[in-house]
């Protein structure tokens, strides 16, 4: 095997050429994922850039978790957004396969606010809980963040997976809980940047930042960088 | 079989299929369903009801006549929820359709019927009436199969079996359905499934009150 | 034994009235008052062998309704060959036909076609209902087939019923082991605009027009009251309320 070999598919995360997004963005609202574990905050994190981006982006927001009129409710009561803004996917149980192998469902979710929402610029869609082998396809998002916590142990980022690796941005949640668990922060922040090369990685706390400030001005920067590209 | 008929068959095409239980999740609930056998019935009586529908409309779509297709199978198709189902599945193998095979005819029956149903997309896109009527007979079968893995935890080597098992069955739906590949839209045949009708109808009125995982 | 029968209802100073009736046995038509018609079968019927068919036709304006007086048995006769029968109905402008035969039983070694077609003029009602018996108390039936196809300008309902594979008859997906099976369409003033359902019947409006009722059950009294309370739901038919009953165990 030559030293120049080229494998037709790059994993890796930090050769300057790894263009794992195409930025071929034409049409319709900019389509963020969120994903990550049970657990690891993604709803939180998608009530709090609801609340950061409400009032200056229009936004909606496509869930892939089991939705009961509870959580409408709950949404509706804590008018985060309103509940026709919020389409939930019936993912046949399967929430990995509607992310990543057949995203029939979530585009036909997507298309129904666009129809809903004339003008609409962002939807963020939010997984069903995955594991740490669990991605958005790029057919589906042109963006994602892959959220961790702390809690879920700090070796979490040092065992990769694509989600990890290769997500637009990492997001480590509940810091606050750091001291509390016996995690080690810096421990999960360097471990991140080392399996993640030059992507970036936020670490957070809704408790002591409810609003998602470092969150919400990634997505904006995303935002206009494809409102531009496009 | 050709490759197109092939890859619409395999449960990993990316038209939205997986998302439908064909009202298996509804029998779950109502634990009509509850093991092998008990599903063994439900796909026979599936297979030999709806599943004769799709395959016959499948077959006959092939010759063309989009348009008329369209009024007979939603005449022959009572519930709103299984016509809703249906015309879901087929825009989303029309979107996956759109980028794998481009061809006028594609384009013809979505300028005809923007949300083609399901049997009849697939009718257009294999060409062939008898390979096009075991696409979707299989389809029948294999959709609520799956679920019942998800939902019961049932032996995938058990649910497996009893597909096998379907073989004869199967053949017969694709036999009738191919006889018919030339007949006129309206003479087509109209099985019923009253079962299935009012399973799809009360699976979408538990969905509004509580949760169900599949679609339909 | 074959035998047509025919019956028309006109509109005559504004009330209706038979116009033409022509029973043949054993298809006997015994008109009463106010629009009514009892068709009263004088032999038992239909065994085997047996080719029947009655023809209705309902003026511009009329109103029929025609009304079995006794469940139906369909019987093995002596000849070789199933039994058939056939109701074509066809309704002008502004008529209106009430078709609510009683049950029809399906006795064991039965093999009976029920055909049941109406044309409808713009503007012109209908309701037909159905109610089927897989066998008598602890027979197992023979076999039915029978399609209700109605049409309005183009189709509104085509759906033809197996009964007696006990494949099909067992399954969740076809009659789920129920004993009956009761169906009413409705095209009688405005359809039901959402679907009514509870867990063995439903009301639901058809794609092109018109409504249609489905209940699984396991006696006729149950189905009945579930097409009942189905059509309590419906919006236009408020005035067949009243007239419904239950002669049928």
């Amino acid at each position: 095997m030559s030293a120049d070999h080229v494998h037709p598919v790059n994993f890796d995360p930090t050769d300057p050429g790894h263009d794992h997004h195409a930025d071929h963005h034409h049409h319709g609202a900019i389509r963020i994922g969120i994903g990550g574990p049970v657990g690891s905050g993604k709803t939180a994190l998608t009530a709090a850039l609801c609340r950061a981006l409400g009032d200056s982006v229009n936004l909606a927001v496509v869930t892939n978790d089991i939705y009961t009129t509870e959580d409408a409710d709950f949404l509706r009561k804590t008018g985060v957004l309103d509940v026709e803004r919020i389409e939930a996917v019936q993912t046949g149980a399967c929430p990995h396969t509607a992310i990543r192998d057949d995203i029939t469902a979530n585009l036909d979710a997507v298309e129904r606010l666009e129809h809903r929402f004339p003008g609409l610029e962002l939807v963020l869609i939010e997984s069903g809980g995955d594991n740490l082998t669990a991605v958005f396809s790029r057919g589906l998002v042109e963006r994602q963040i892959f959220v961790v916590d702390v809690a879920g142990g700090d070796k979490v980022p040092r065992k990769g997976g694509p989600g990890v690796t290769t997500a637009d941005l990492l997001v480590i949640n509940k810091t606050d809980l750091a001291p509390m668990v016996g995690a080690d922060l810096g421990v999960m922040t360097a471990d991140a940047h080392r399996m993640r090369g030059d992507l970036p990685v936020i670490s957070q706390s809704l408790v002591e930042t409810p609003d998602a400030p470092a969150v919400a001005e990634w997505v904006r920067a995303q935002i206009r960088a494809l409102t531009t590209a496009g | 079989m050709d490759l197109a008929a092939l890859m619409l068959a395999d449960s990993r095409f990316p038209g939205g299929g997986h998302v439908h239980s064909g009202g298996l999740e509804e029998a779950v609930a109502r634990k009509l369903v509850t093991d092998l056998p008990s599903l063994q019935c439900f796909l026979v009586g599936r297979l030999r009801t709806a599943g004769l529908l799709n395959a016959v409309f499948a077959a006959a779509a092939t010759r063309g006549r989009f348009a008329e297709l369209d009024v007979e199978l939603d005449v022959r198709t009572p519930s709103p929820a299984q016509r809703a189902a249906s015309r879901m599945q087929g825009r989303g193998i029309a979107r996956a359709a759109r980028k794998a095979w481009p061809s006028d005819r594609l384009s013809d029956l979505l300028k005809a019927t923007p949300e083609p149903h399901h049997p009849i997309i697939v009718g257009a896109l294999v060409g062939d009436p008898r390979a096009a009527a075991q696409v979707v007979a299989y389809h029948a079968v294999t959709g609520p199969a799956t679920g019942a893995i998800r939902l019961l935890g049932l032996d995938p080597f058990g649910v497996n079996a009893i597909i096998a098992n379907l073989q004869v069955d199967m053949e017969t739906v694709a036999a009738q359905a191919e006889q018919h590949a030339n007949t006129a839209p309206a003479d087509l045949p109209a099985p019923s499934a009253p079962g299935l009708d009012l399973l799809a109808e009360a699976h979408d009125r538990h969905h509004r009150e509580e949760v169900r995982l599949f679609v339909s | 034994m074959k035998a047509r029968a025919f019956l028309s209802a006109e509109l005559v100073d504004g009330r209706t009235v038979v116009g033409e009736m022509r029973s043949m046995a054993p298809l006997r038509l015994v008109p009463r008052r106010g629009g009514v018609v009892h068709l009263v079968s004088s032999v038992t019927a239909p065994l085997g062998g047996d080719d029947l068919e009655l023809h209705v036709r309902v003026g511009p304006g009329a109103h029929l309704e025609l009304r079995g007086v006794a469940a139906t048995l369909a019987l093995p006769g002596h000849r070789p060959g199933g039994s058939r029968s056939v109701v074509r109905v066809e309704v002008d402008e502004g008529g209106s036909l009430d078709h609510v035969p009683e049950p029809t039983v399906v006795t064991r070694r039965a093999c009976h076609e029920a055909v049941f077609t109406a044309d409808l003029a713009a503007g012109a009602c209908l309701r037909t209902r159905e109610v089927l018996v897989l066998g008598r108390v602890g027979e197992p039936p023979g076999t039915l087939v029978s399609t209700l196809d109605v049409r309005r300008d183009g189709p509104l309902v085509r759906q033809t019923t197996r009964i007696g594979d006990p494949a099909t008859d067992g399954s969740p997906a076809g009659l789920a082991g129920m004993r009956v099976l009761g169906t009413e369409f409705l095209c009688w003033g405005a359809d039901v605009p959402e679907p009514v359902s509870h867990d063995w019947w439903s009301l639901v409006p058809l794609a092109r027009g018109g409504s249609l009722a489905t209940a699984l059950a396991p006696d006729a009294v149950t189905a009945e009251r579930a097409l009942a309370e189905a059509r309590r739901a419906h919006p236009g038919s408020s005035d067949l309320l009243t007239r419904s009953r239950t002669r049928f165990r």
